[in-house]
């Protein structure tokens, strides 16, 4: 057959390539020595070394079926779409290691329907929000005057700092917040009560950036390391 | 030609075949719903039940753990997780520690403290909450509502000052809005919201067990608090005995118990009489 027509000749050695092609991308594309090659970009401050199967875990059931649920979501057959391949990387995967009983701003906290018109600036029901991954860094906003959203109208009683609150609020110095304080607040240290004895703009930029934690070396709970996430997941697998 | 329209026939009633049977089977959705006839219960009636369950609960805590606990001794504070502070959750506190462990659930409910008079100014209601707070304060009647931005079915409860210590704390705490709170005012309310406008009989239960759980989860996150204190003559002796009897606290399962006494039978009532309309429902659709 194949000397019959030189065109079906072509034809077979293309498809001999592209399954040869197919089979060792199959194979060497997952190697943990790939991931490099297939990162969107490098991993965030504190998550250096994770697997890219720490956070896209593997999607709900087979690739066929997972394609089966698409095509009948495309015909109206079912109401949700199902993640394909790897699934989706939201809050809950985050919060799977990075839960604290004394988070200050929790996520959950936002979707209260009072915090609307702050969310419609900073979408801060969303961890990723902030943090988003594969961008080397530790938060992605350009500025850290974020507090203005929610504390537009803070008054502080008893004011314990020599500048006060409502002169830093009035000088629109929403930049000063996070010199005092922490965001997510598990930081184990002590609040400078002069302005002059907070932690200087330029550290808290660098942090932010990813550079060192101006605030202090402890804190109260630490994240599960890619070890305890896994013997945790294995746990409740079983 | 003939041939090759046949061939493409062929081609295209298998990709309509392969399409059918693709469409059938595949990953179970999560957010599968019960079909529509066990739907039993309006969300509102379950919002209620549970509002319901909440201020027991939260009455309990107030009256039973804060204020007999302050006579021994025991502290309470906002910063009752910071390493130096040695004291227990507040009671708003204590509802907003169950409020985040129900967030951990898959149960899509939601669960605020809010006022027009609040310590911490982020309770503060505004715009449409803070309008149906203003009928709350003269009716104390629950207003339920669909917050269209949010797609949520959401529902308002006075929160009542039930105990001395809900009053005696918020008026004289350093930060306080409002001074001359007495006993029976509409301190705030509590908002509940949920995604959908009738539950299934499943899905009411999850909901009272979510919100159970959170009760366990706080009270358990207080008694590690205490574990951890540093001097141990401030540590209370856990166990069945109530902060009115000595320096004790109970323990989670005798804490859980005594709200569980004090709520089941509503509950269960409640449930029941979903259950009788759904056997109806049955009985006229055959």
């Amino acid at each position: 057959m194949l000397n019959k027509n030189p065109l079906r000749k072509r034809q077979y050695k293309g498809t001999l390539i592209g399954i040869a092609v197919t089979i060792v991308a199959y194979i060497i594309l997952p190697l943990k020595q790939s991931e490099d090659f297939l990162s969107l970009g490098p991993l965030n401050t504190g998550h250096e070394g994770l697997s890219c199967s720490a956070c896209h875990t593997d999607a709900k059931g087979s690739l066929i079926q997972q394609i089966q649920s698409n095509i009948a979501y495309t015909f109206g057959a079912r109401k949700t779409k199902a993640d394909f391949g790897t699934q989706n990387v939201d809050n809950k995967k985050c919060l799977a290691c990075h839960d604290r009983p004394n988070d200050r701003h929790p996520t959950h906290r936002f979707l209260e329907p009072r915090f609307k018109d702050a969310i419609a600036n900073i979408d801060a029901t969303q961890c990723e929000t902030c943090h988003r991954e594969h961008n080397d860094t530790r938060i992605v906003l350009a500025n850290a005057n974020f507090c203005v959203n929610c504390h537009y109208d803070l008054e502080v009683k008893n004011d314990p700092i020599d500048v006060p609150h409502a002169t830093l609020i009035e000088n629109k110095q929403w930049n000063t917040c996070l010199q005092c304080h922490d965001f997510h607040g598990n930081h184990i240290y002590k609040v400078a009560d002069k302005i002059k004895d907070t932690i200087p703009l330029q550290q808290i930029q660098e942090y932010l950036k990813g550079g060192m934690d101006p605030f202090s070396s402890k804190k109260k709970h630490l994240p599960l390391s890619e070890e305890e996430w896994l013997k945790m997941k294995q746990k409740y697998a079983n | 030609m003939n041939h090759l329209r046949s061939k493409g026939i062929f081609f295209l009633s298998l990709l309509f075949i392969t399409i059918i049977i693709q469409s059938c089977g595949g990953v179970p959705e999560e957010t599968s719903s019960d079909g529509t006839s066990d739907k039993v219960f309006a969300v509102a009636d379950i919002l209620t039940l549970v509002a319901k369950e909440n201020d027991i609960t939260r009455t309990l805590y107030t009256k039973g753990i804060v204020g007999a606990g302050k006579k021994q001794g025991l502290k309470f504070d906002e910063d009752w997780q910071d390493d130096e502070i040695e004291a227990g959750p507040l009671p708003a506190l204590f509802l907003r520690g169950i409020s985040s462990d129900i967030r951990k659930s898959p149960v899509p409910l939601g669960l605020y403290l809010g006022s027009d008079f609040p310590i911490n100014a982020s309770n503060k209601f505004q715009g449409k909450q803070a309008e149906l707070f203003e009928k709350i304060k003269t009716n104390k009647e629950p207003q339920h509502f669909f917050e269209e931005d949010q797609k949520l079915y959401t529902s308002m409860f006075a929160d009542l000052a039930v105990a001395a210590p809900c009053v005696n704390c918020h008026n004289e705490h350093k930060n306080t809005t409002k001074t001359d709170w007495k006993l029976g005012d509409v301190m705030g309310a509590t908002t509940w919201q949920y995604p959908s406008d009738s539950l299934s009989y499943k899905e009411a239960i999850d909901v009272i067990k979510a919100y159970r759980n959170g009760t366990k989860a706080i009270y358990n996150a207080y008694l590690n608090e205490i574990a951890a204190f540093k001097i141990d003559s401030t540590k209370p002796s856990i166990g069945d005995k109530w902060p009115s009897k000595g320096f004790y606290l109970p323990t989670a399962e005798v804490f859980i118990d005594s709200v569980r006494k004090l709520t089941s039978y509503k509950s269960l009532e409640k449930l029941l009489a979903g259950s009788d309309k759904q056997k109806n429902n049955d009985i006229a659709s055959n």
